[in-house]
């Protein structure tokens, strides 16, 4: 088989397909950080939103209440985050890798409880993935169309996201006050915007969207939860949030570009196009993503209060 | 008189180490005499003041473990019961299985522990975040299990080999995320969780390279055997009743463990690690070279690491198994954190967290109860100790109430008075 032929209309599909969790977990991650709390616990919060939204939608049979399950399941396990990060002030990265570990166990354990058996969930009968909705006009554009406007529901969710977020930081005040919170929390605070708050805000976004990235994993792009189904795309997502210069619009083209890496990755793994072991396929997104932080990351800047704990002392009584 | 004492104390601790670990039980009471003789020299020396502040700075430290560990149990057996399992039967089975009947298997899961454990705490001294210990441990597992099968030198040498050969390639891992973290300030949470995800997919190729072919082998997915000179020693060539599985890894891991305390709190090296993990602009201002020391923390962590590998393939399987979800990374960041990254301190909460895995398969044999209970109960345990400040936040509070209910008295006194 050539291997030309692989560069066609599908990839450039299957590109979306594979970016739209890592876009929504990185411009969650965007919007935490841009609020001064690091999160690298966007893994376990996407293993966990994956977990609810599949079982919602299992018991259920809707799939878009497994959606909610999975967005809200993913707000409220960032709260945890939230709590010990901001009003706790431990450390943003050790809180996030304990966040980690216990999302493993929590939804192994409620695996166990669930479906009596750990591994993959009993498929899901209606996924969200059924329902594939083709914009009119829009998909007619060549090329463009079938990539961008003949997709599933939280694919479209994640475009219109980016759009949001972006006006958010850019043109709402509480937008302004988040960022204010993670480049100079004290002279936030001196205003009377409480930072804890705007922290909180930050860390719950993350939340939802990293809930709703693993909602996409379970309940979109498979029919069913898989231990460990993440498999390193919440990291990717913090990746692509550096690559992107933590802004929502840039996370999304580094995004793109990791799901690109992915599709690539399958086709050639698919079609066997050149003689040499699987894994060297499956691993090139991971290197083509370690290139994209050291190529990129010098250009982008980080918020300057990032990872630094804000404490504020309130007068006794 | 105190030089003879301290060598004493040394040896019985020694002693009273290897023996417990072997099960045999009684090398507890070694251990225990060696920590009252170490107590009688302090008294000996400094006075009974001093053997005081010792005890108390002790206790202090082990406090905030212990009611850690006391209320994780607790919330895990809340959780059990609200889900439907017995907590006592389940406990008992787990502490059984774990500290008496299979302790030989809590002693073989802390080994590998014990060096991921260490590579993360040393990282951290530097603030550095080693998340990717795992690919270092996959490189030395897959260096060592190629020297293993290829040289053919008298044991002594080739294992010592093996150890620096395959430890330098896990450090060898981790300079690419050194190098980018010191030129670019690439962050290394990511850089190095890439090449761990890297490396353990290279691992199903070097071994269907080194005999696990399906196509070709009776045993696929599993590398040959590697000579039998390059086994480490077991534990039963010197204590005969050792379970024949238990091998002398844990020794070298905790000979490796007291190496990293002496290298960070007696050494320039540690010195300067830990300026540069404390405060960068300090250490930068003392003269301290921030990107040497960067690059010294990462590649040491890389080579701890890599010896965890090393002593699984030497040590207990003598064969490199395709395994993907080893978790030795990610249980590294663990004990670590558990120990508050204190290398002495990595020696117990490598032992207890593989108590807690041996205890827990025993547990799930023998009261069907599931096993990831025990995750939860090491993840609601971690974070009880890593979030100090939940007893900070606890003593003020417990202060603010007292003053309050003691300002309230003084006025009801009053009251009554006038």
């Amino acid at each position: 088989m050539n291997v030309l032929s692989i560069f066609n209309t599908d990839l450039l599909v299957a590109m979306v397909r594979l970016s739209t969790p890592i876009t929504l977990a990185a411009i969650g991650a965007t919007i935490c950080e841009r609020s001064g709390v690091v999160n690298i616990a966007m893994e376990g919060i996407m293993i966990v939103g994956a977990f609810f939204a599949a079982v919602v939608a299992y018991f259920t049979g809707s799939p878009w209440l497994g959606l909610v399950a999975g967005v809200f399941a993913g707000g409220v396990y960032s709260m945890i985050h939230a709590a010990a990060t901001v009003s706790l002030h431990l450390d943003h990265t050790v809180s996030g890798a304990v966040l980690n570990i216990l999302a493993f166990g929590l939804t192994r354990y409620l695996m166990v409880l669930v479906f009596g058996h750990p591994g993959t969930s009993e498929p899901i009968a209606r996924t969200l993935g059924n329902f594939q909705v083709a914009i009119p006009l829009l998909s007619r554009i060549p090329v463009i169309g079938p990539i961008f406007f003949n997709q599933t529901p939280i694919v479209y969710l994640s475009f219109v996201m980016v759009i949001f977020f972006t006006w958010f930081l850019k043109k709402t005040k509480t937008g302004l006050h988040v960022r204010a919170s993670g480049e100079h929390p004290l002279a936030l605070e001196t205003i009377g915007v409480s930072v804890y708050r705007m922290r909180y805000l930050g860390v719950i976004v993350s939340g939802l969207m990293g809930g709703l990235a693993g909602a996409y994993l379970s309940i979109e792009n498979s029919a069913s939860f898989t231990e460990g189904m993440t498999n390193g795309k919440g990291f990717i997502a913090m990746a692509a949030m550096i690559s992107g210069g933590w802004r929502p619009v840039g996370a999304f083209l580094a995004s793109l570009f990791f799901g690109f890496a992915d599709a690539l990755q399958i086709r050639f793994q698919v079609f066997k196009v050149l003689q040499v072991p699987e894994e060297i396929f499956i691993i090139f997104p991971y290197i083509a993503t370690l290139l994209a932080v050291a190529g990129l990351v010098r250009r982008s800047r980080p918020p300057k209060a990032d990872g630094v704990d804000f404490m504020i002392e309130r007068p006794e009584e | 008189m105190i030089a003879a004492i301290t060598v004493l104390t040394i040896v019985l601790a020694a002693a009273g180490t290897v023996l417990y670990l072997g099960s045999y039980f009684w090398g507890g009471f070694l251990i225990l005499a060696a920590i009252a003789l170490h107590l009688f020299k302090v008294f000996k020396r400094d006075g009974a003041e001093e053997t005081m502040a010792l005890v108390k700075k002790s206790y202090k430290m082990l406090w905030v473990p212990l009611a850690g560990i006391v209320i994780a149990i607790v919330t895990g057996g809340i959780i059990m019961v609200v889900t439907g399992y017995n907590p006592f039967k389940a406990y008992a089975a787990l502490f059984y299985g774990g500290l008496v009947r299979n302790w030989h298997i809590s002693v073989l899961n802390a080994a590998p522990l014990l060096f991921t454990g260490l590579s993360i705490a040393v990282a951290f001294k530097a603030g550095l975040f080693n998340i990717g210990a795992e690919g270092q441990y996959y490189m030395g597992a897959m260096a060592a299990a190629w020297l293993g099968l290829t040289l053919n030198l008298p044991s002594v040498i080739s294992i010592t080999l093996i150890f620096v050969i395959a430890g330098a390639f896990g450090a060898a891992w981790n300079f690419v995320p050194a190098i980018l973290k010191v030129r670019t300030g690439a962050h290394e949470v990511i850089t190095t969780m890439m090449l761990a995800h890297t490396a353990r997919y290279l691992s199903p190729v070097f071994i269907r390279a080194n005999g696990g072919d399906p196509s070709t082998s009776t045993h696929p997915y599993v590398t040959t055997e590697i000579l039998e000179s390059n086994w480490l020693p077991a534990f039963q060539s010197f204590l005969p009743e050792a379970n024949y599985r238990l091998h002398t890894g844990i020794l070298i891991a905790i000979l490796a463990a007291i190496f990293v305390q002496y290298l960070i709190y007696q050494t320039r090296i540690g010195f300067e690690i830990r300026a540069v993990g404390q405060n960068r602009d300090a250490a930068r201002a003392q003269g301290i070279s921030i990107g040497r020391n960067i690059m010294r923390a990462l590649l040491i962590a890389g080579f701890l690491a890599g010896l965890a590998g090393v002593n699984q393939v030497t040590g207990l399987d003598h064969k490199l198994f395709e395994n993907l979800q080893a978790g030795y990374g990610w249980n590294g960041i663990s004990v670590a954190l558990l120990a508050s990254n204190s290398p002495i301190g990595v020696i117990f909460t490598s032992l207890f967290w593989g108590m807690l895995d041996a205890g827990g398969q025993y547990m799930v044999r023998t009261t069907q109860t599931p096993n990831a209970i025990v995750e939860i109960v090491k993840g609601i345990l971690l974070f009880l100790v890593v979030a100090k400040y939940i007893y900070v936040y606890l003593g003020d509070w417990i202060r603010k109430r007292r003053k309050r209910r003691l300002a309230a008295g003084v006025a009801a006194a009053e009251g009554a008075a006038s």
